[in-house]
């Protein structure tokens, strides 16, 4: 991994396009800016697992699935 | 009453009182920003999560208590401003919010919830949100019948 020291107000650049800037530096946090063309995809890291899952979790339920869950479910849950 | 079209059900009456907009979607959902939540005496406890915008976008949810009833979600400020919600005094579930857990069903694995990532619905103004909540201690994969293989019901 390159790592490179910045402070704040101070920047680089990842090709022709990609601009980051670190706007603020608190003890706990960083403000980062960034300035990209529109159709490139910026996400958080964090939330990439729940992205798959949620993919996952789009998928059609098998058939019997909803039944069965909903049986065993109000069998043995609290609800 | 509106009416819509749902995944597993055709098509719907549905009550405006169970809508909720999603400002930001869901992560990889980010273009659905309405979601109805369908809660039917036949399916219970289930709750299904279904897309205005697509009826082919619908997830099948459980109250987070029914997967684990000590369940506390944790809400940052950002979480919260999204919800129009204020940290004083702490949201109670029930009254202001509802706290929901995404179900994954296949053929090959038991059903798991994502007890990471709930879903958070203000009950007063409507909104909601998913939760990104990676260092609470919650697993994205959770067994939901898991109690059940320990303590046989009757």
């Amino acid at each position: 991994m390159l790592v490179i020291r910045r402070r704040a107000g101070e920047g680089f650049l990842i090709g022709p396009d990609i601009e980051i800037e670190v706007l603020e530096v608190s003890p706990t946090r960083v403000k980062i800016g960034i300035l990209a063309p529109g159709a490139l995809p910026i996400v958080r890291k964090e939330v990439l697992p729940t992205r798959q899952e949620n993919l996952a979790a789009s998928r059609n339920a098998p058939p019997d699935a909803i039944d069965w869950l909903s049986r065993k479910l109000s069998q043995c849950g609290p609800g | 009453m509106p009416r819509l079209v749902s995944k597993y059900f055709g098509e719907l009456d549905y009550s405006t009182e169970a809508a909720f907009q999603f400002p930001e979607g869901i992560p990889a959902f980010e273009d659905q920003t309405a979601f109805v939540f369908l809660d039917q005496p036949q399916t219970h406890p289930l709750v299904f999560m279904q897309s205005l915008g697509n009826p082919g976008v619908c997830f099948i949810a459980v109250p987070v208590f029914v997967a684990d009833p000590a369940y506390r979600p944790n809400l940052s400020p950002e979480d919260l401003a999204l919800l129009g919600l204020s940290p004083e005094p702490l949201p109670q579930i029930g009254s202001d919010i509802l706290c929901l857990t995404l179900v994954t069903v296949s053929e090959q694995a038991d059903p798991t919830v994502n007890l990471a990532s709930p879903i958070v619905l203000n009950l007063r103004n409507r909104k909601g949100v998913q939760v990104i909540q990676p260092s609470a201690g919650y697993s994205i994969r959770h067994p939901l019948l898991a109690r059940e293989d320990l303590v046989p019901c009757s």
